[in-house]
């Protein structure tokens, strides 16, 4: 059912980027590392996004409600996988705010699996998560 | 082919129908993606596992064993026939004596087609075994054997032993399909063979990228501080 795993953003606007269905693509099951039962809704100014291996990873600085500054690294998919469905390393500049949702890592640490992206103007993305509740 | 044969050759996409988080049709609620399942043999749809298989399949989903799928750790010999489900492309290249298939993020197999040729000694024991083909008409037949045991079948970490061997049936049923089936057999982990069957289908635009697994590799850290936090738990 992997079909149904991809995701088609078209945005209304005229550099919208129409995003392919693909697969999802992980190297590990979500169950060990990830908690379904911890979803949670992030937003945060991009730090960096990582083309890194096995999984690409965006990193995004969020203000906690002790006023200080919290860095939180989200999983999405593979880079090729992220490649073929339009996304490039220009997509994310740093200091973009993104709202993430996903879900916390099993250790309680301020790392998560992002199942959907929404940007300023109202883009969402689906990030690749290997989370069966994921965005369809 | 000039010798008669169906040409394989080719970029594919598996349709791989979730089989990478499940052999079996598997709901969401798993926490692992959902799939249609890809079991034909038995018809039930379930893998005929021994009582012992069961559960250390649960134990490998655990937050102390997912660190232990090879695959995240960037060994990339796949196994039979993960590679081929896997959400991942990959190329074929046939001629009249090999098969060769150049997966994208796994490892490549080789293939060579004589009927005549034997298998490796029973010592020598391999992440992705010992393949030989033989055409049975426009079917192309493959028969692999020592395996090292060591390989997940896919990240709900399914199991095979060092006892598998596996028949690999690709059969083109037109210029851009191929039907896929593995039997495998494995007297150590289940009580009778399976088979499962997925569809490839050619893409004459397809082009394979570069994967460089270990490179700047965010995921293993993550992997070793969630298991080491599982293993924590284990003992409270």
């Amino acid at each position: 059912m992997q079909n149904i795993r991809g995701f088609i953003v078209c945005a209304a606007v005229a550099a919208a980027v129409c995003l392919a269905a693909a697969p999802a693509v992980a190297h590990h099951a979500f169950a060990a590392e990830f908690d379904a039962d911890k979803p949670i809704k992030i937003t945060g100014k991009v730090v960096e996004m990582r083309w890194s291996n096995p999984h690409a990873w965006i990193y995004l600085d969020v203000a906690a409600a002790n006023g200080k500054t919290e860095r939180w690294a989200f999983e999405t998919g593979a880079a090729n996988g992220l490649f073929r469905r339009g996304w490039r390393k220009e997509d994310l500049p740093a200091g973009t705010v993104l709202v993430i949702q996903g879900w916390q890592a099993r250790n309680g640490s301020n790392t998560a699996n992002a199942g959907s992206i929404t940007f300023p103007d109202g883009r969402r993305l689906f990030a690749g998560s290997s989370n069966p509740n994921a965005e369809k | 082919m000039p010798d008669g044969k169906p040409d394989l050759s080719g970029f594919y996409e598996s349709q791989g129908r979730g089989a990478n988080y499940g052999l079996e049709e598997h709901a969401g609620a798993t926490m692992l993606p959902p799939g249609q399942g890809i079991v034909v043999d038995p018809p039930d749809g379930k893998l005929p596992m021994q009582d012992w298989a069961r559960e250390e399949l649960k134990s490998r989903q655990t937050p102390a064993r997912g660190y232990d799928d090879p695959t995240a750790h960037c060994v990339m010999a796949a196994g039979v026939p993960r590679g081929f489900y896997v959400p991942s492309p990959f190329f074929i290249m046939q001629t009249p004596t090999h098969l060769v298939v150049l997966f994208e993020r796994m490892a490549w197999r080789q293939i060579p087609i004589d009927p005549k040729r034997r298998h490796l000694p029973d010592t020598v024991r391999l992440w992705q075994g010992d393949s030989i083909g033989r055409w049975e008409g426009d079917t192309l037949v493959v028969e692999s054997r020592n395996f090292n045991g060591k390989p997940w079948l896919n990240e709900a970490g399914e199991i095979t032993s060092h006892a598998l061997t596996v028949v690999e049936r690709f059969t083109p049923v037109n210029a851009n399909t191929i039907i896929y089936r593995a039997t495998l057999t494995d007297p150590l982990v289940y009580t009778r063979p399976f088979t499962v069957e997925v569809q490839f289908n050619r893409d004459e635009k397809g082009e394979m990228l570069e994967v460089a697994c270990h490179e700047d590799n965010q995921d293993l850290q993550h992997m070793k501080d969630v298991k080491d936090a599982g293993i924590g738990l284990e003992k409270k």
